[in-house]
């Protein structure tokens, strides 16, 4: 917090040598990126975000412009349980998007410890899991089945019982 | 039991017309072992008492319709003989395998013209639960078709029994079949199997063409940590659909089974878990909230930290095991019985004397805030259960002007989440035989008996009428810290009485395994309620009354799709 000017902006540098600037604020969304900051203090050269392509990188600033005055995440989920399984409007939105560019988000939340989208993206997948047959849900993964015939019959029995029948 | 003489002899008239007509016997019939009593013995007729009567027979039924399907059946692995309910046997060979779609599936249904067609009617209703029906639907099949049994285990069981052609006793035809699977590969045990399933990778599908690159699958891409928080979302949305996960891949099955701080979650939430769960009622018997200072007794309060209880050694054994109500469907006690009509003089004395099939079911429904809705019909599950939630119950109530005039209505400002008809599916209005049948909806509240006394039990809390004053049972049900027991008070059909229900949580009879080296199937715990005793209490003379028992069965749970899942 050096600079303590909070308009300041910062440059990104994308897996793909594209240079974004970007609110500081907007940018400390990412636990990583804050850290960072602190520690090394703002040089006012880029950051390289080497795990991230621009596409991404545009989506994840996108998402973290919109949500920059949010309060930072009340830790763990358990308390605010009715919240948990809950997507806001904005966000299903913002993550209508193929499902390449859904896990390429999941991963970059991940790596820029971004945690609130991170759950956004898991969420999303999950809804996407929820109700659906063991088949429907590899068709919809392009998962295949690596189960012999009699392996699946043992786990389906194993674990029938929480299919509350 | 005079029933089930009766039964018998409707039974045997029903198989000799069969046998005239076909000139040949016909010596199995399957899909109707709830009839097949001939080989039950006899119950002896002293047993009235709801509570001990109505397990055993639940268990001879089930053994006996085991052992009838054992012959036949014994090769046919993944499903039928796995659930000792022949309910669910049958609704999983004739439904989606998605039980909770059952409900909704009366868009697509037709009415039945050829044989099969009728004799899959008939499963379909005595899968329901419905006898008299289904009777009907089977005595059409045989007549346009004699064969019609024949025709239909050719389509629904041929990819059973003709690929292993002896339908024999497990032990009599395996062996050689042992030594031919255990030279292409050993079997494990499962919790080895599932060990044996870490750190592989999620497997990517192969391409639709060949030497053309696969189709993307970028969830074989992300790290263990991200999998499993997908997992847990999963699980904490549902758990069912977490169990469907666990059967799409070897790394999914690996996860369920050792990620145990999600089915620790799962225990401590109140959406599925044991913190949705009332040690004491809740709200008042109309469903209104009552307000408690001390804190509410939870056995795996989230703030503390928790054990698991002693016996058990993960959590997902918590899960399954402790007893639990499920908000996410609805139980429903089927009951059938036979009345003899007047004897036509066209008949006759041995032939011919009509039998009704009478068949009236109870639905309960419970809600995680401590009230229950109750309901006693003869309208069928598909066309009442879909629409069977407090609003619709009230706004049916309230139609039909009903005559109590309750003014704290209270469903539309405390559930604003209530899925009501909504959110499973369906937004048309109600139809109008569901309505008919609502209004006769009963409100009240539920509690389950705390597992171990607790010390901060608010005992002031206890409603009078929690231990009926019944002769002979009075002590049992006083005394009462089984677990599994819950208690139910309804509203009465008149205001003036408060009706108690005594029921308690039982599990589906575990079929045993036919196969030496497959596992007894790991089936639901605690999904049915067995009655232990009913009665009424007059608020204004303070009296009780027992209500006699006598036909009614035990609650079978079905999950609803959609239902407590907002």
């Amino acid at each position: 917090m050096s600079s303590g000017t909070p308009s300041s902006t910062i440059t990104l540098t994308s897996s793909d040598g594209v240079d974004v600037t970007v609110e500081r604020q907007v940018a400390e969304r990412s636990v990583l990126i804050k850290n960072m900051l602190e520690d090394l203090g703002d040089s006012g050269e880029a950051i390289p975000v080497p795990n991230v392509n621009e596409a991404v990188l545009k989506k994840v600033i996108e998402w973290c412009t919109h949500h920059k005055l949010d309060p930072p995440s009340a830790g763990d989920d358990d308390d605010s349980r009715r919240k948990t399984t809950d997507i806001d409007e904005w966000d299903q939105k913002f993550m209508q998007v193929d499902q390449e560019m859904l896990f390429e988000i999941i991963l970059a939340a991940n790596y820029l410890d971004i945690k609130a989208l991170l759950d956004v993206g898991c969420k999303t997948v999950a809804n996407m899991i929820k109700g659906k047959s063991p088949e429907e849900i590899r068709k919809t993964f392009n998962i295949q089945n690596d189960f012999t015939p009699e392996e699946e019959d043992q786990i389906r029995r194993e674990n029938e019982w929480a299919e509350d029948r | 039991m005079d029933d089930n003489a009766e039964l018998q002899s409707f039974r045997r008239q029903w198989r000799e017309e069969v046998a005239r007509r076909t000139k040949q016997p016909v010596t199995a019939q399957p899909q109707v072992p709830k009839l097949s009593s001939t080989a039950q013995p006899l119950v002896p007729p002293a047993r009235h008492e709801a509570s001990d009567r109505k397990e055993e027979e639940e268990e001879e039924d089930e053994e006996e319709e085991e052992e009838e399907e054992g012959g036949e059946r014994a090769s046919e692995e993944p499903r039928a003989s796995d659930h000792g309910d022949v309910v669910q046997q049958v609704g999983q060979l004739s439904l989606e395998p998605k039980d909770d779609d059952a409900f909704l599936m009366k868009g697509i249904k037709k009415e039945p013209s050829s044989a099969l067609e009728h004799f899959e009617t008939a499963v379909q209703k005595e899968a329901e639960g419905n006898l008299g029906d289904s009777l009907t639907h089977y005595r059409k099949a045989y007549r346009l078709d004699s064969a019609v049994e024949k025709t239909y285990r050719n389509k629904h069981f041929a990819h059973s029994w003709k690929p292993k052609p002896q339908p024999q006793p497990a032990e009599v035809s395996l062996p050689p079949a042992i030594q031919k699977d255990e030279g292409e590969k050993e079997f494990l045990p499962t919790p080895e199997l599932i060990a044996s399933f870490a750190h592989l990778p999620v497997p990517q599908a192969e391409p639709l063409i060949e030497n053309t690159p696969p189709p993307p699958c970028p969830i074989s891409n992300i790290p263990s940590e991200v999998l499993v928080l997908i997992l847990k979302h999963v699980a904490m949305m549902d758990p069912a659909s977490y169990c469907r996960l666990s059967l799409v891949c070897k790394r999914f099955a690996y996860h369920f089974a050792h990620e145990q701080h999600i089915w620790k979650r799962i225990c401590q939430g109140a959406e599925f878990g044991f913190k949705g769960m009332h040690y004491s009622f809740g709200c008042d018997v109309l469903g209104n909230p009552t307000y408690t200072l001390g804190p509410q007794y939870t056995p795996f309060p989230s703030d503390r930290s928790v054990q698991i209880p002693s016996p058990m050694d993960t959590w997902s054994q918590v899960f399954q095991t402790l007893p639990r109500i499920r908000f996410t469907g609805v139980y429903i006690s089927t009951v059938n019985y036979t009345r003899a009509g007047a004897a036509s003089s066209f008949h006759s004395i041995s032939w011919g004397a009509p039998i009704h099939i009478v068949t009236y079911y109870r639905y309960l429904r419970f809600y995680p805030d401590g009230s229950v809705i109750s309901l006693l019909t003869t309208t069928e599950p598909l066309e009442v259960v879909p629409y069977f939630t407090r609003e619709n119950a009230q706004a049916a109530r309230a139609v039909a002007g009903h005559r109590h005039h309750h003014h704290h209505h209270h469903g539309h400002n405390r559930h604003p989440s209530d899925p009501g008809a909504s959110l499973s599916g369906l937004t048309d209005p109600v139809p109008p035989a569901a309505m008919a049948a609502l209004k006769y909806t009963l409100r009240g509240r539920w509690h389950l008996t705390p597992p171990s006394p607790p010390d901060d039990r608010p005992d002031a809390e206890q409603s009078a009428t929690d231990c009926p004053p019944a002769p002979g049972k009075s002590a049992s049900v006083s005394a009462s810290t089984d677990p599994r027991d819950l208690v139910i008070e309804t509203e009465g059909v008149d205001p003036k009485y408060i009706y108690t229900m005594h029921l308690s949580l039982r599990s589906s009879t575990t079929p045993k395994s036919h196969h030496p080296r497959l596992s007894a199937p790991n089936t639901s715990k605690n999904t049915k309620l067995a009655w232990k005793g009913f009665w009424s209490y007059n608020k204004l003379t303070d009296d009780w009354a027992e209500f006699g028992l006598r036909n009614d069965k035990t609650f079978v749970f079905r999950r609803v799709r959609g239902w407590g899942m907002e």
